[in-house]
């Protein structure tokens, strides 16, 4: 009778979802464990972490809803002045900071896309284009605010039940962060809800038949996935202690457009395994220095060209392949 | 028998033209209306003006006695369902989140509906809870695996899955615009079965259809509609032999003749 709960662990495991759940924790501790007490390794860690938020912050409005926003440097900023300003202004403790730039990210979110909820999707990309350039000049000029070019520093540290937590444990907790999310939104892929997002995309017309009002179904995912990158800019500036108006630009969301590509768009660890990528490929080359961005740009095009789902379709591919070939041979030998 | 929709005065013009001048309908509970004409008569229009996909100029809407009015979603609430002209599948998604999709939708109601939707998916992402109408409807419609993608399926099967989309809304009213074209013969026996199941407890249907013979031998009543005004309502045997029906599609009005 003992061997019943067992035979049930082995069983759950044995499903996709588990293997996911599991597989991907795993690659997190590792993760965690490989950046250990290295300094630089921490930096690309955390870089990667933060940009993961980001891609992940970006794969449901866009991926899933086909709804493009640009203005995720000014949620990412945002989440990271946040910090900023809680941290040398009030005696409030940091996660108070994490959850008020997410609401004030999610709400700036909402009103973008409703201002533009009637017009065609170009225009919530230009008119979020526009004001993440025109909130970078405000970061620059509101210097009583967020203390224009040289930003804010001196952040504390996050302190858990009285005593500060240091850099590696919380860099490590970012990590488990990130994973914790990358759970949450592939799952939500996966549901009702997810169903209806990625037929809006496609056939919005059924989706509102259905009795799913599109424009509101954007506004809630465009308000999450603001909420989910300025969780990765606070978690960034809490790490680094310090925040400016060059932190987050412009360039980090072309970035995050084609993590996802570069990862697989199919699942929400396309946008983590391309965040990956990204760091790796611009931070990480060091014999090719500067010229990181290029060999982005060729990387996302050898993608395109060669596995157009992605690196994790492609992966999938290839397994379904060897597992066909297995099940080829086994009738073979019959 | 109660009347569940009642339309009255429907008015819809694109530039100069009337595409449906002054259409008036009532349709009761358990009752299958079939609506033919030829192409440009104002079918797919009065269906659109109908579930809110467009917005009529003229008239009035009502669904059991409470006005009919905003976008489809909140009509699709108040009892609605439609399948369209073209399937509208995902084809990326298999039949399964089709249909899902119909199951799911009255729990993403409004904000409050969608974000709990939101967080209900990190959750619980199976939506398993909504199986027990997943798997009525597919059985009455003979769907196969649910695990294949729409995109993989035939025009004839798509229109099964998106009828089947439509009656896991569980609606009152369903609006049926031609569901049988490019459906096989199998594919047609289990529509019309399940419009007759359908009807049977109690829900009303509005059927749009080129071919007259599958109309007629569903419907309880048809209505004619050319240029967009109706030239006939009425029984259906009695509409065949009408000389309105006999002028629409065998006359020499000039407008297409459909066998």
């Amino acid at each position: 009778m003992s061997a019943l709960p067992l035979q049930k662990a082995v069983g759950s495991v044995r499903s996709a979802e588990s293997a996911r759940i599991l597989g991907t924790l795993v690659l997190t501790v590792a993760v965690i464990g490989w950046a250990g007490a290295d300094l630089f390794r921490q930096d690309l860690a955390l870089l990667g972490a933060t940009y993961a938020l980001l891609a992940l912050g970006m794969y449901m409005p866009f991926n899933l809803a086909g709804a493009l926003s640009l203005a995720y440097s000014a949620y990412v900023a945002i989440g990271g002045y946040s910090v900023g300003l809680v941290a040398t202004k009030t005696g409030w403790p940091l996660p108070v900071a994490y959850l008020l730039g997410a609401l004030a990210s999610a709400a700036l979110a909402v009103v973008l896309g409703f201002a533009t909820r009637r017009l065609s999707g170009f225009y919530l990309a230009a008119v979020t284009l526009l004001f993440g350039m025109a909130f970078q000049s405000f970061l620059l000029d509101a210097k009583d605010v967020t203390g224009g070019a040289v930003g804010i520093g001196s952040i504390r540290p996050l302190t858990f039940f009285g005593s500060e937590l240091d850099r590696q444990t919380f860099i490590a907790l970012t990590l488990l962060i990130v994973w914790i999310v990358g759970v949450a939104v592939d799952r939500v892929r996966r549901s009702p809800f997810g169903v209806a997002l990625q037929s809006s995309r496609d056939v919005p017309a059924a989706v509102e038949a259905a009795g799913v009002g599109v424009p509101a179904l954007r506004l809630t995912v465009l308000g999450a996935g603001a909420a989910i990158a300025s969780l990765g800019g606070g978690l960034f500036t809490t790490a680094n202690q310090t925040i400016g108006p060059d932190t987050f630009t412009l360039h980090l969301v072309m970035l995050a457009i084609f993590m996802p590509l570069l990862g697989g768009q199919g699942s929400a660890w396309g946008a983590v395994l391309g965040a990956v990528l990204v760091v790796e490929l611009t931070f990480n080359l060091q014999i090719f220095e500067r010229s990181g961005s290029l060999i982005f740009g060729v990387a996302v095009l050898a993608v395109l060209l060669i596995a157009p789902g992605g690196i994790i379709g492609y992966a999938g591919q290839g397994a379904r392949w060897l597992r066909g070939a297995a099940t080829r041979t086994r009738g073979a030998r019959r | 028998m109660t009347v569940l929709l009642e339309g009255e005065g429907l008015g819809k013009s694109y530039g100069g033209v009337r595409a449906l001048d002054g259409v008036s309908l009532r349709l009761s509970a358990g009752e299958v209306l079939g609506l033919i004409g030829p192409n440009g008569a104002g079918k797919t229009t009065l269906v659109d003006l109908l579930d809110g996909a467009q917005p009529a100029d003229r008239g009035s809407l009502s669904i059991r006695g409470r006005k009919l009015t905003g976008p489809p979603s909140r009509r699709a609430r108040a009892g609605l369902a439609r399948t369209f002209q073209h399937p509208h599948l995902a084809l990326d998604l298999t039949v399964r989140e089709n249909v899902l999709l119909g199951a799911a939708a009255p729990k993403l109601a409004g904000i409050g509906g969608l974000v709990a939707g939101l967080v209900a998916g990190a959750f619980r992402p199976s939506g398993a809870r909504f199986d027990a109408t997943l798997h009525r409807v597919a059985d009455a419609l003979e769907l196969g695996d649910l695990r294949r993608r729409c995109g993989d399926l035939t025009l004839g099967e798509q229109r099964l899955v998106e009828v089947a989309r439509a009656l896991a809304q569980e609606p009152s009213v369903l609006l049926l615009d031609e569901p049988f074209a490019g459906a096989d013969s199998g594919g047609i026996a289990a529509i019309s079965a399940a419009i007759r199941a359908v009807r049977a407890q109690g829900c009303g249907i509005i059927l749009v259809d080129h071919n007259v013979d599958i109309v007629a031998s569903l419907v309880d009543r048809i209505m004619l509609l050319r240029s967009g005004t109706v030239v006939f309502d009425g029984d259906p045997a009695e509409c065949l032999a009408s000389p309105e029906m006999q002028d629409v599609y065998f006359g020499t009005g000039g407008e297409n003749v459909v066998a």
